[in-house]
C-alpha cells in the first residue's frame, strides 16, 4: 500500500537522501539538485522562498508542536468559528477567507497522522512549503500513485466497453455468449 | 464558499443561544456544507456538549476516539438500500464514516469481528448504492466483515443482538434477510454461489446483477480457482470484487507481530499493486522520448506505450488467463472511484465475468486497529475512546493454549514432530510452537484438503504431522483424510479444536459431525479428552501412534483445572481403555469427551435424590473399551452414552457392539444423548446447551425418564434456571 512504500522502501539516490531525518543544516537549495528530485523540482524551488517566510501550521493554530488530537480540534474550531467568511467584517472579508482556508488545510493535515507524521517530518527538515506547492511536492508521490492507478483502471475500463460491443459476435459460442442472445431475441419478440 | 444566506441567522443564534439543540445542526452541516472532510460529527460535538441535558460526545484525553456514540443524521435516514439512492458522492463519503463509527460502537458494546468490516465501509456503500439489492445479488464471502451491509440493509436496530442467543448473527444468514443471499462462514465459497446465481439468472432470462466479494486470503483456497475457472469457460455475467488487504492468516498477526501472507499468490498481488518499477520505467521512458524530442514523436509514444502495456501486463494474467477481466488495482477507500467503476461496470452490457481489485486497508479509520498487529480482527467488548478491550479473567487457560503447550512439550522430546495449519495461527495455538519451532510449522494458507495430504507426504517421509484444523472446517478435507490418509494407514495425527457446539459463531462453526465421520474410517484412532490433564495425555498418545492415523477432539472453551502434568509432558495412555470416575449403582453414564464433565454434574445432582451414579469416560470411541462396555451393561439398568455430537458418532458405535455382543438381548437399557437432529443458531454456550438438550439437567431427567420416574423428570427440568 502507499502508506507502507512512502518514504521506506525509497531508492537509494532520490527520495531517500532528501527524506532522511538529517536536521538543521540542510538548506534546500544547496543539497537538492533537480534532477535527483523526480517530479515538481522546479515548482518547489519557486516556491521555497516563499516557504521559509510562512508560518508553520502549528503556528497558525496557536498550538505547540506537541498538540494531541484533540487541542489540535478546539484550536480549529475556535479559528473556524473567528474567520468564517459569514462572520468576518465585510472589509476584511478577502483576508479573513484566506486565513479561513489556511486554518482548514492546517487542520486537515494535523488532524490526519499520517499527514501529520509527514508534515512534522518536513518541518524537522526546515521545510514549510505554502499550501498548494506544498501539496503538489508532498503528496505528488501519493497522488502519483493514485493517478497511475486511476489511469490505469480507466484504461480497463474503456477497453471492458470496447470488447463488450464485440463480444457476442457471431463466432462466440460460450455458454453465456449463447444465454445472452437467447435472452436480447426473446425480449425483441415481447 | 458554496453557503446560503439563509445560514447567517442560525449561526447569530447558535452563539447566543447555544443551549438549543436543534439549531444546532444546521449551523453544523451549514458551516462545513463547502468543504469536503469527513468529520461533521466533531463540529456537532461541540454543540452536543453545550446541551443542557442528553448524550455526551466528548473525547476525553489522550483518547483518539469518541467516547460515546457520535451523532449519525444521514445513517439515521437509511434503513433499506433505497433510501440511498438519492444521495450524492459527497454524501456518500459522509454516510461512510457514520457508518464507520456505527459499526465500532456496535463491536465494542456486543464484541465480534471488527478489523474486516471496518476494512469495507466504503465499499459497502459504494455496492448498496450502484446496485439495487436485493433483486442484484451481492454476496461477502468473508461473513463477518457484513457488519454494515446488516446496518445498511434494514437491521440498524438489532445490531445490539449481533451474536447472541435469538440476536443477529455474525455471518450473512438467508434466513435472516433478504439482502443476504448466500450463508458464509467457510470462505471462498462466494464466486462458486454466485456463478451459480447468474447462470440460474441466465436461465431465467432475467437480468439483475452478482456481485461476490471475496478477500485475498480466500483466494488461497482451491474452490476459488475451481469457480473462476468455470466462470471463465461459461463467460456468464458476473462481477467478482477481489477485497486485497494483504491479510492472508487469520489472526492477522502471530505473536512477534503482523504475518506476512503466505503463498506466491499474494506475492503476485502485491506486484499488481506496486508502482516503483513502473515509475521507474516511465520515468526512463519520459527521459528517452525527451531526448527523442519533436520530429520522432510517435516513436515516443510508442515506447510510453510500451511502458504502459507492460506495466498493466504484469500480474493480471493469472486471472486473465482464467477468464475474468481485470481491473485494478482501484483504492477501496476512495467512494469517488469505487462508485465510478462500478457503475461502469454495471451499464456495459455482456461483459463475461469480471474481476475488480480492490485494495483495502483492515481496521481502517479505527486508529487502534490500524496501528495493533492483528488489526482487531475479532475482539471482545472495548472501550472506544481508548481501544482497551475488557477481557476477562479466568483460572484457566483455553483447550487451544493447552493443546499448543503439549504439542511443544512433545516436539522438544521428538524432533519428527511438524505442525500444519491452515490459516489459523492464533485459532489453533499454533503460533506458540511457530515461536519455538519456526522451521517445523507449516501454514499452509485456507486449504484444508491441501493441508491434510501435505501432512500425508510428510508422514510417508518418517515424520510426525499434527494437523490442527477446526472440527468443522475438517469438512473440508473429508476425502483426503479417507483416500490419502486413512486408506493408505499413514500416521497423521488430526487435532481437532472446536468440537462441539461453539457459542456465538453459530452453526457455521459447529463441530458436530467429526466423531462420525471419523469414527467410520476403519483405521482411524478416535479419542477425545474429557479434561485438559487428558488433553495433555492424549497428545501424548497421538504422537506415540505411529502405524496408523489418529485424532481427538477438544471444545472451545477454558480447562475446568486440573493439574496439569509435570513439565507439560503428557504420558501415552492405553489404547482402547476408558476409566471409571465414580462407582455407582443402577444407572451408568457413559460420557464421551467434554461431556464426561456434564455426566458428572448430572450425577451430583441425582445424589440428593438417593441415586448413586456410575459415571465413566470413555476415552476412546475407536477402538471401544469392550471390557468396561460389558462390565458396565451387565451391573446396571440403565446405560447411558452422552456426547456432544451428532447422530452416528460415539453412542451409535457403542449401540453397535452392544448389539453385536448380544448385550441388548439381556435387561440393560441403552439410551444415547446426542446433539438433536437439526442445527443449533449462534447463542452463548449455555444457551446453545440448553437449546441442544445436553445440559446436566437433560441428563438426569433423561435418567429419571428411563427408570420411569416422569415426575421427577419434570421436576428437574423445571427447577433448573
Amino acid at each position: 500500500m502507499m502508506r507502507c512504500g512512502y518514504g521506506l522502501a525509497a531508492l537509494p539516490g532520490t527520495d531517500a537522501r532528501l527524506f532522511s531525518p538529517e536536521p538543521s543544516f540542510l538548506r534546500l537549495p544547496r543539497t537538492v539538485h533537480p534532477t535527483r528530485i523526480k517530479f515538481g523540482s522546479f515548482k518547489i524551488r519557486a516556491k521555497i522562498g516563499e516557504a521559509r517566510k510562512e508560518t508553520s501550521f502549528y503556528d497558525m493554530l496557536g498550538i505547540s508542536e506537541k498538540g494531541t488530537l484533540p487541542e489540535i480540534k478546539q484550536a480549529y474550531k475556535q479559528l473556524a468559528r473567528k474567520y468564517h467568511p459569514d462572520v468576518s467584517p465585510p472589509d476584511r472579508v478577502e483576508e479573513y477567507t484566506e486565513r479561513f482556508i489556511r486554518v482548514q488545510e492546517a487542520y486537515e493535515t494535523l488532524s490526519d497522522p499520517r499527514r501529520k507524521a509527514l508534515y512534522d517530518k518536513d518541518l524537522a527538515l526546515g521545510l514549510h512549503l505554502a499550501f498548494s506547492a506544498r501539496r503538489r511536492y508532498q503528496f505528488d508521490e501519493e497522488l502519483e500513485d493514485q493517478s497511475e492507478w486511476r489511469n490505469r483502471w480507466q484504461t480497463q475500463l474503456s477497453e471492458l466497453k470496447r470488447r463488450s460491443m464485440s463480444r457476442d459476435a457471431g463466432g462466440n459460442m460460450s455458454w453465456g455468449a449463447r444465454m445472452r442472445r437467447q435472452r436480447e431475441e426473446q425480449s425483441k419478440q415481447v | 464558499m458554496a453557503l446560503c444566506a439563509c445560514s447567517f441567522p442560525a449561526i447569530v443564534s447558535c452563539c447566543a443561544a447555544a443551549s438549543e439543540p436543534q439549531k444546532s445542526t444546521p449551523f453544523a452541516s451549514h458551516l462545513l456544507g463547502g468543504s469536503d472532510l469527513g468529520f461533521h460529527p466533531l463540529l456537532k460535538l461541540n454543540q452536543v456538549k453545550k446541551r443542557p441535558c442528553g448524550v455526551y460526545a466528548s473525547l476525553s484525553e489522550g483518547a483518539e476516539y469518541y467516547s460515546s456514540r457520535p451523532a449519525t443524521p444521514l445513517l439515521d435516514t437509511i434503513n433499506y438500500p433505497i433510501h440511498m439512492k438519492n444521495l450524492s458522492v459527497k454524501e456518500l463519503k459522509q454516510l461512510a464514516d457514520e457508518l464507520r463509527s456505527d459499526v465500532i460502537f456496535n463491536v465494542s458494546k456486543t464484541g465480534g469481528h471488527l478489523g474486516s468490516s471496518l476494512g469495507v465501509v466504503e465499499l459497502t456503500v459504494a455496492l448498496h448504492y450502484v446496485f439495487n439489492a436485493p433483486r442484484d445479488k451481492i454476496l461477502w464471502d468473508v461473513g463477518h466483515q457484513s457488519y454494515p451491509h446488516k446496518i445498511l440493509t434494514g437491521r440498524r436496530d438489532k445490531m445490539h443482538t449481533m451474536r447472541q442467543t435469538n440476536g443477529l448473527a455474525g455471518f450473512t444468514k438467508r434466513a435472516e434477510s433478504e439482502y443476504d443471499c448466500f450463508g458464509t462462514g467457510h470462505s471462498s465459497t462466494t464466486i462458486s454461489a454466485g456463478l451459480g446465481m447468474a447462470v440460474g439468472r441466465d436461465l431465467k432470462g432475467e437480468r439483475n446483477n452478482v456481485v461476490a466479494v471475496i478477500g485475498d486470503g480466500a483466494m488461497t483456497a482451491g474452490q476459488a480457482y475451481e469457480a473462476m475457472n468455470n466462470a471463465g469457460y461459461l463467460d456468464s455475467d458476473m462481477i467478482v470484487i477481489l477485497n486485497d488487504n494483504k491479510q492472508v492468516s487469520l489472526p492477522t498477526a502471530n505473536l512477534d507481530g503482523p504475518i506476512p501472507p503466505v503463498g506466491a499468490l499474494s506475492s503476485a498481488l502485491s506486484r499488481l499493486q506496486s508502482n516503483r518499477p513502473l515509475r521507474e520505467l516511465r520515468e526512463v521512458a519520459k527521459g528517452v522520448t525527451k531526448q527523442i524530442g519533436g520530429p520522432m514523436h510517435e516513436l515516443a509514444a510508442k515506447v510510453d506505450e510500451y511502458a504502459r502495456g507492460m506495466i498493466s501486463g504484469s500480474g493480471s494474467t493469472l486471472f486473465e488467463e482464467l477468464g475474468l477481466y481485470y481491473i485494478g488495482p482501484v483504492d477501496g477507500h476512495n467512494i469517488d472511484d469505487l462508485v465510478s467503476i462500478l457503475k461502469e461496470v454495471k451499464t456495459t452490457k455482456t461483459t463475461g465475468p469480471v474481476l475488480i481489485h480492490v485494495v483495502t486497508e483492515k481496521g481502517r479509520g479505527y486508529p487502534y486497529a490500524e496501528r495493533a498487529d492483528d488489526k482487531y480482527h475479532g475482539v471482545v467488548k472495548f472501550d472506544p475512546a481508548t481501544g482497551k478491550q475488557f477481557k476477562g479473567s479466568s483460572v484457566t487457560q483455553s483447550y487451544t493454549t493447552y493443546f499448543a503447550e503439549a504439542l511443544i512439550a512433545e516436539a522438544e522430546a521428538d524432533k519428527n514432530i511438524v505442525a500444519i495449519h491452515a490459516a489459523m495461527g492464533g485459532g489453533t495455538g499454533l503460533n506458540l510452537f511457530l515461536r519455538r519451532f519456526p522451521q517445523r510449522c507449516f501454514d499452509v494458507g485456507i486449504a484444508e484438503q491441501h493441508a491434510v495430504t501435505f501432512a500425508a507426504g510428510l508422514a510417508c517421509e518418517g515424520l510426525k504431522p499434527f494437523c490442527a484444523i477446526y472440527s468443522s472446517f475438517m469438512q473440508r478435507a473429508y476425502d483426503q483424510v479417507v483416500h490419502d490418509v486413512d486408506l493408505q494407514k499413514l500416521p497423521v495425527r488430526f487435532a481437532m479444536d472446536r468440537a462441539g457446539l461453539v457459542g456465538a459463531d453459530g452453526p457455521t462453526h459447529c463441530g458436530a459431525f467429526d466423531v462420525t465421520f471419523m469414527a467410520c474410517l476403519p483405521n482411524m484412532v478416535v479419542m477425545a479428552p474429557s479434561d485438559e490433564a487428558e488433553l495433555f495425555h492424549m497428545v501424548a498418545t497421538a504422537a506415540a501412534i505411529d502405524d496408523r492415523p489418529s485424532c481427538f477432539r477438544y471444545p472451545r472453551g477454558n480447562g475446568i483445572g486440573v493439574q496439569l502434568p509435570p513439565g507439560n509432558k503428557g504420558v501415552p495412555l492405553e489404547i482402547g481403555k476408558g476409566r471409571v470416575l465414580i462407582e455407582g449403582e443402577r444407572v451408568a453414564l457413559l460420557g464421551y469427551g467434554s461431556a464426561v464433565q456434564s455426566c458428572l454434574a448430572a450425577a451430583s445432582l441425582l445424589e440428593s435424590y438417593g441415586l448413586q451414579l456410575t459415571v465413566a469416560d470413555a476415552r476412546f470411541c475407536k477402538p471401544l473399551d469392550h471390557s468396561l462396555i460389558r462390565e458396565l451393561a451387565k451391573s446396571h439398568e440403565v446405560l447411558i452414552t452422552v456426547e456432544e455430537g451428532s447422530i452416528g458418532g460415539f453412542g451409535s458405535h457403542v449401540a453397535q457392539f452392544l448389539a453385536l455382543d448380544g448385550l441388548l438381548d439381556g435387561k440393560v437399557k441403552w439410551r444415547p444423548v446426542v446433539l438433536p437432529d437439526r442445527y443449533i443458531d449462534h447463542g452463548s454456550p449455555a444457551d446453545q446447551l440448553a437449546e441442544a438438550g445436553l445440559t446436566p439437567s437433560h441428563i438426569a431427567a433423561t435418567v429419571f425418564n428411563v427408570l420411569g420416574q416422569k415426575r421427577e423428570a419434570l421436576g428437574i427440568m423445571s427447577s433448573r434456571n
